[in-house]
């Protein structure tokens, strides 16, 4: 480094602190990745992938005898909210239980043509449990009983109930400066070298909102590619003892490789690597807009 | 010629590529090497066998900390040289460049990553356009990746391959038989070698849930060990968090040599020393400490996703 990046990252470090001491906020110590603002403790945790023995172990209890090649399963994302005790959290484990129920069947790549006539089906066990590991997780909600000011509360429920109030993504408190920034990647697989199945969470914090989306992207290559958004958005409001507004917002899209070149665009896979450049070619499957309520 | 190529070595192993010409030279002399070698190379022990790299150069610069600098220690490598990583030039060039200077003291048989499909897709066709400016590098590599052996028998004891078995092979003398020399096919055996895996779930024979590739149970394991009277298999091509995993009552082990794959999963790698008389021992390496391998620290950058 140079000493005037040194002097760049020291201001930028200063100019970090402003914005948080002007939110109220503060970053989390001890070695933990995260902030409280405004009554929000959120917090994410990047862990390596589970080792054999784990792996063993979630697949008893998942019943299954195969999983994401890695798994990410220490790491956690979660927001609490701490006079409600509203907590919305995203980990690996409650994902691969929506897709050991969803249970799709398995997407055949484009080399399976030509293979059938290899096949000996007498002498062969052809697997069929979706390797894709498409799950139709959206996060996992709970109401905290340790908090203190909710323990006279304990008998508070979430629902997420049907909304027509989509998040404003034209939003001026989302372009506000960012305060906090992460990405915690849950499970991902390379479908032995065809493609991939990843899904991450990312979620940005400014001084009027949080911002969250859960995403689910896959690409099975020359076969499908989908993506399953969840966008979740919080605005603080005046009073951070009042209960929090949390709108989601959840958009399937999916497309085949076949239909795109139908329609002209690319085929190839290296034209898929990154799936911002495609989400808007992808035909919407579902979408859903609820709006968290916590009833007593 | 050893001069410049040593000149070269030693550039390679500061992670400084060669110049396009310099690359045309290396592969063409690589060339004339492994044009000789069998489908099925035979090693002497002892040896070190390694996994799958990835274009992890630093963390295989930690690996040769670990097993010793070539030629002193004998090395066979698995595949897989390219691809994912950020170094996936460096990386082969520098495994290529050892390979001419001294081959009897390296062995390189080919993963699935080396293909001019799979490296399309997944890095390195991308990595040489961005470092050279043409895609002439790719090419050169991609000719000699037709090259590599599929295969190598170690004191006629140990068979190690990148990928596994194929319903399509019984015997080593049907690998010896193939013609190598071509991208790698979409099924048969050479494309089997390259791509299957072992699978508790199934004794025999499976298919895979995407409706190509096989895995394969302890049964076939077996059979092929007896019938080709080889102690046990050693293959690559799938990550393992601990660095190396045994299967079927220890007659087939997966060594995987990229420590924090992607740059992200937090595992160990392996790699697997056979001695004189094949006496294992299995050396497991952490990745190279961030600050010495060149990559920004790993705090993302804010990002004003929607």
């Amino acid at each position: 480094m140079t000493a005037e990046d040194v002097m760049v990252s020291e201001g930028a470090v200063d100019e970090e602190k402003r914005l948080l001491q002007a939110s109220s906020a503060e970053l989390l110590s001890d070695g933990r990745r995260g902030l409280r603002i405004k009554g929000w403790i959120i917090e994410s945790i990047n862990a390596p992938i589970l080792r054999s023995l784990d792996r063993d172990e979630w697949e008893e209890k998942l019943d299954t005898s195969h999983l994401p090649e890695m798994v990410f399963g220490k790491s956690c994302f979660s927001l609490l909210h701490e006079t409600t005790g509203t907590r919305l959290y995203f980990d690996a484990f409650d994902a691969l239980e929506g897709w050991k129920q969803e249970a799709l069947p398995p997407v055949e790549v484009p080399a399976a043509e030509k293979w059938k006539y290899r096949r000996n089906p007498s002498q062969e066990v052809i697997l069929d449990y979706d390797y894709t590991f498409t799950t139709p997780y959206h996060g996992s909600a709970t109401i905290e009983p340790n908090v203190e000011s909710a323990s006279e509360d304990r008998t508070c429920h979430l629902n997420w109930e049907n909304c027509d109030q989509q998040i404003d993504l034209n939003a001026p408190e989302l372009k506000e400066p960012i305060l906090f920034y992460d990405e915690v990647i849950l499970y991902e697989d390379e479908l032995g070298d065809n493609g991939v199945s990843l899904l991450t969470v990312k979620v940005r914090v400014m001084p009027k909102c949080w911002f969250l989306l859960l995403r689910f992207w896959l690409r099975v290559d020359g076969a499908l590619m989908r993506l399953r958004d969840t966008r979740i958005c919080c605005s603080f409001g005046d009073d951070a003892n009042a209960k929090p507004v949390i709108i989601r917002e959840i958009t399937w899209r999916e497309a085949t490789f076949q239909s795109l070149s139908m329609n002209d665009l690319p085929s190839h896979s290296a034209a898929f690597r990154d799936p911002n450049q495609i989400v808007h070619r992808l035909p919407i499957v579902s979408h859903k807009i609820h709006k968290l309520e916590v009833t007593q | 010629m050893s001069l410049d190529l040593d000149v070269q070595i030693e550039q390679l192993k500061r992670c400084e590529p060669l110049t396009e010409a310099e690359v045309k030279a290396l592969c063409l002399k690589a060339m004339e090497i492994l044009v000789e070698e069998s489908n099925v190379q035979r090693v002497d022990a002892p040896v070190t066998i390694c996994g799958d790299i990835h274009g992890q150069f630093y963390d295989m610069k930690e690996l040769f900390k670990v097993g010793g600098d070539c030629p002193k220690t004998n090395y066979l490598f698995l595949g897989d040289f390219v691809d994912r990583g950020f170094y996936s030039v460096e990386t082969f060039l520098l495994l290529l460049a050892l390979k001419v200077r001294y081959p009897d003291r390296i062995t390189l048989i080919r993963g699935n990553h080396e293909s001019r499909q799979i490296t399309q897709v997944y890095g390195f066709y991308d990595e040489c356009l961005r470092k050279y400016g043409s895609v002439n590098v790719w090419r050169y590599c991609t000719d000699i990746f037709d090259y590599l052996s599929l295969s190598a028998l170690i004191d006629n004891r140990v068979f190690s391959v990148h990928g596994g078995l194929s319903p399509n092979i019984n015997t080593l003398d049907q690998i010896r038989i193939i013609d190598r020399k071509q991208e790698v096919p979409h099924d048969g055996g050479m494309c089997d070698l390259l791509w299957s895996d072992p699978e508790d779930v199934v004794d025999g024979w499976g298919i895979s849930p995407r409706g190509a590739g096989f895995l394969f149970g302890g049964n076939v394991v077996s059979s092929f060990n007896r019938v080709n009277n080889i102690d046990y298999i050693c293959r690559a091509h799938q990550l393992v968090m601990e660095g190396y995993k045994w299967m079927f009552n220890n007659q087939i082990v997966t060594v995987w040599s990229a420590p924090n794959y992607c740059y992200r999963c937090g595992n160990v790698a392996a790699i697997l020393e056979l001695d004189d008389d094949l006496n294992k021992r299995f050396r497991v390496f952490d990745a190279a400490p961030q600050e010495s391998r060149g990559v920004p620290a790993k705090k993302p950058a804010p990002d004003y996703f929607l």
